[in-house]
C-alpha cells in the first residue's frame, strides 16, 4: 500500500482511506489510501487492475467492504446533493438507446436542477463542443461507439463540476476526437478542477497529465510525478544515453562494470547503458568519469516515461 | 441553479452544502422519460397481444352464446375473476415490473442518475410509477375494449348496474396492477436474475396458497382480488357449476369484508415499494 498526498493539490478533493473491497473471496481494491486536489491525475493501471472498482466506491457507486472515501469531504452515496458538484463518465458503454441525444443530455442537466432555458443553452453547447449537434436528434442505438463516449463525456462535464471521474474516457475515439477529448482534460484541470482519469494505455495519461496513481492487483503501487515515482524506486532498470566524442573508449569502459547490463554504439557518439541500478549508476558515473579521463557531453534517460516506471513496478 | 453554485473555488468545508433535488419533481422527471422508455419495449406488443384475449372471448360469446343468457354483466364479472385476476394482471405486472428497476441494474443504465442530485427513492418512484403506468394502460386498455364489444349496438346493456360495476372492475384492476407490479419491481431490485423467482411467485405460490381451504388462502394476493370482485349470484344448473360450488363450499372460500382485502392489497404495495426503496439504497452498482 502506498499512502501519500504527492498528487494532491493545496486542498485535498478526493480522499481515499484503507479503502478495500471484496466480491465473495475476490480482492478487487486492496487497502488504498490516496488523495487527490485540483488539477488532473491518472489512474493507470492494466485491465482488471481494480481501477473501475475505486472508481465506483470513490464515486458512491460501491461501498467499500473497508476503509472510506470522501468527495469534496462529502460520502456520496449518503449525501446525493453533492453530485451537484462532482461529474462521472463510466466506463461500461450503456446508454438509454431509445433516446436521443438531445433527450438524454436534456435530462442528465434537468436532474442537475436546471431550469429548461438554462438546460437548452448547455445542451446546445456541449453537443456542439463534442461535435455532436447534427447526431443530436438521432437516436443512441445508432451512435458509435466513439459518438457514444463523446455524450458521455458530455453529461458528466455539462453542468461544469468541481470534481469529476473520467473511467477509461478516450476509449474508441477516433484520433481527433481523442486529441481534443486530451485537450479538454488538460483545460478542466487548468481551471483548478480537479480530474481523476483512469487509463490502461499509458501514453493518453502522459497526454493528459504527469501525476499519476498506480494501481495493480488492487493495490495502489506509487503515487505521485512520475520523476517523483522513479526516485521512490531505489533499484530500477534503465536504459541510459551517453553523448561522448570517445564513444568507443566510453563503451568499453563500461562494458563489464558494475550496475551495468549492456553497452550498445548508436551514431558513433552514443552509448546507450542498459542498467539494473539506475540511482547507483547515476551515482557512480561522474566519478568514474573523472577518475578515468571518460568524455561525457550529454546525459539521456531515454525510458523516463510512463511505459517504464509502469511495466517495471507491475512486473516487480 | 446557478453558475456561482458550481464554483471551483469551493473547496470541502468552504462551499454550502447542496442539497437534492426536491423529491417529487425528480420523481416526475424520472417517471416521465421511463414511461417513454417502457412505452416503446418491443414487448408490450406481445403483452397488448395477450391483453386482446379477454376481448376475443367477449366477441366470441356475443357471436355465438349470445342466446345462451350470458348477460354483459356475468361476463365482465366472470373476466375478471377468471381471467383478469389470476392470468392477465400478475403477466402483465410481472413482464413490465421485474424489468423497471432490474433491467437498469443490469445494464448499467442507473449509473446516470445515480450520480445526480436526487434521492434513491426518487429513481425508485419514478421507475415504478413508470411500469404501473405501463402495466395499467394495457389493463386499462383490454378492459375498455371489452366494454365496447359487450355494448356497441346494445344500448340497453348499459345499466346503472353495469356501469357500476365496470367501474369497480375498474378499480380492482388497477390496484391489482399497481400491487403486483410493486411486488415484482421489488423482487427485480433483488434478484439478477428475478424471472424464475417472480414465475414461480404468480403461478406457484399464488395458485398453490390460493387453493388450500380455510384462512391460508388469505396469504394470495389473488384471493383478495377476487373478494372484491361482486359475483352475480347464479344457481348453478349444470353440472360443473355444481361442481364448482360444491368445491367453494368444501375449501371454506369464504369472503372477508371488502375493506380488509383492499387494505392488504394497498399495505402489499406500500410494503414492496418501501423494500424496493431501501434494497435500491443500499445496491451495489457493479456495472
Amino acid at each position: 500500500m502506498t499512502t501519500g498526498t504527492a498528487a494532491a493539490g493545496p486542498v485535498a478533493r478526493i480522499t481515499a482511506e484503507r479503502v478495500g473491497k471484496w466480491f465473495g473471496e475476490v480482492i478487487a481494491v486492496n487497502n488504498c489510501s490516496l488523495s487527490v486536489g485540483a488539477g488532473v491525475v491518472g489512474l493507470l493501471g492494466a485491465n482488471g487492475a481494480g481501477k473501475s472498482t475505486l472508481f465506483k466506491m470513490l464515486a458512491g457507486l460501491i461501498e467499500p467492504s473497508h476503509g472510506q472515501v470522501r468527495v469534496l469531504g462529502a460520502r456520496l452515496r449518503d449525501q446525493v446533493g453533492w453530485y451537484r458538484r462532482v461529474g462521472f463518465c463510466p466506463e461500461s458503454d450503456a446508454l438509454p438507446e431509445w433516446m436521443t441525444g438531445r433527450e438524454y443530455l436534456s435530462l442528465m442537466l434537468r436532474l442537475m436542477g436546471f431550469d429548461r432555458a438554462e438546460t437548452a443553452t448547455r445542451v446546445a453547447r456541449w453537443l456542439e463542443r463534442f461535435e455532436l449537434t447534427a447526431a443530436g436528434d438521432r437516436r443512441l442505438g445508432g451512435y458509435s461507439k466513439g459518438m457514444r463516449q463523446k455524450l458521455k463525456l458530455a453529461q458528466a462535464l455539462a453542468h461544469e463540476p468541481e470534481v469529476v471521474f473520467l473511467d477509461e474516457p478516450l476509449n474508441g475515439m477516433d484520433p481527433v476526437s481523442r486529441r481534443a477529448a486530451i485537450d479538454l482534460v488538460r483545460k478542466l484541470g487548468e481551471e483548478g478542477r480537479t480530474v481523476l482519469v483512469s487509463s490502461h494505455i499509458l501514453p493518453e495519461v502522459e497526454a493528459m497529465t504527469d501525476r499519476i496513481i498506480l494501481i495493480d492487483r488492487g493495490r495502489v503501487l506509487a503515487e505521485g510525478a512520475v520523476a517523483e515515482i522513479r526516485d521512490k524506486i531505489p533499484e530500477h532498470p534503465t536504459t541510459v544515453a551517453l553523448v561522448s566524442p570517445a564513444a568507443r573508449a566510453l563503451a568499453a569502459f563500461l562494458i563489464g562494470h558494475e550496475y551495468v547490463t549492456g553497452v550498445r554504439i548508436e551514431d558513433r557518439q552514443r552509448v546507450v547503458v542498459h542498467t539494473d541500478h539506475a540511482v547507483a549508476f547515476y551515482r557512480a558515473l561522474p566519478g568514474w568519469v573523472l577518475e578515468n579521463n571518460l568524455q561525457v557531453d550529454e546525459i539521456l534517460t531515454l525510458d523516463d516515461n510512463l511505459e517504464a516506471v509502469f511495466q517495471y513496478l507491475t512486473e516487480r | 441553479m446557478h453558475e456561482s453554485d458550481l464554483s471551483p473555488a469551493d473547496d470541502p468545508g468552504t462551499g454550502k452544502m447542496p442539497t437534492p433535488l426536491p423529491g417529487l419533481p425528480a420523481a416526475g422527471w424520472i417517471a416521465w422519460f421511463s414511461l417513454r422508455e417502457m412505452a416503446r419495449r418491443k414487448r408490450l406488443v406481445s403483452l397488448g397481444l395477450i391483453n386482446l384475449l379477454p376481448v376475443l372471448v367477449v366477441l366470441a360469446v356475443r357471436l355465438w352464446f349470445a342466446d345462451r343468457g350470458i348477460t354483459a354483466h356475468l361476463q365482465l364479472a366472470g373476466l375478471t375473476h377468471d381471467t383478469f385476476i389470476p392470468f392477465l394482471i400478475p403477466i402483465v405486472a410481472m413482464a413490465v415490473g421485474v424489468s423497471a428497476i432490474g433491467e437498469q441494474i443490469e445494464e448499467g443504465t442507473i449509473v446516470y442518475t445515480w450520480t445526480r442530485p436526487v434521492r434513491r427513492w426518487t429513481i425508485y418512484l419514478g421507475r415504478l410509477l413508470a411500469a404501473q403506468g405501463v402495466a395499467g394502460g394495457l389493463l386499462s386498455l383490454s378492459l375498455v375494449l371489452c366494454f365496447l364489444v359487450m355494448v356497441a349496438g346494445r344500448p340497453g346493456v348499459i345499466s346503472w348496474d353495469f356501469l357500476k360495476l365496470y367501474l369497480q372492475t375498474f378499480v380492482i384492476i388497477i390496484l391489482g396492477t399497481l400491487t403486483y407490479t410493486a411486488l415484482f419491481a421489488a423482487m427485480g431490485t433483488f434478484f439478477k436474475k428475478p424471472v424464475l423467482p417472480a414465475l414461480l411467485f404468480a403461478f406457484g405460490w399464488e395458485k398453490l396458497v390460493a387453493g388450500i381451504p380455510a384462512r391460508v388462502q388469505e396469504l394470495s394476493l389473488q384471493f383478495h382480488l377476487q373478494n372484491l370482485v361482486s359475483r352475480p349470484q347464479s344457481v348453478p344448473e349444470d353440472l360443473p357449476g355444481m361442481l364448482a360450488a360444491i368445491l367453494n363450499t368444501a375449501m371454506h372460500r369464504e369472503p372477508v369484508p371488502t375493506w380488509q382485502s383492499a387494505l392488504v392489497l394497498v399495505l402489499v404495495a406500500a410494503a414492496a415499494t418501501v423494500l424496493g426503496v431501501w434494497l435500491l439504497r443500499n445496491k451495489e452498482i457493479e456495472k
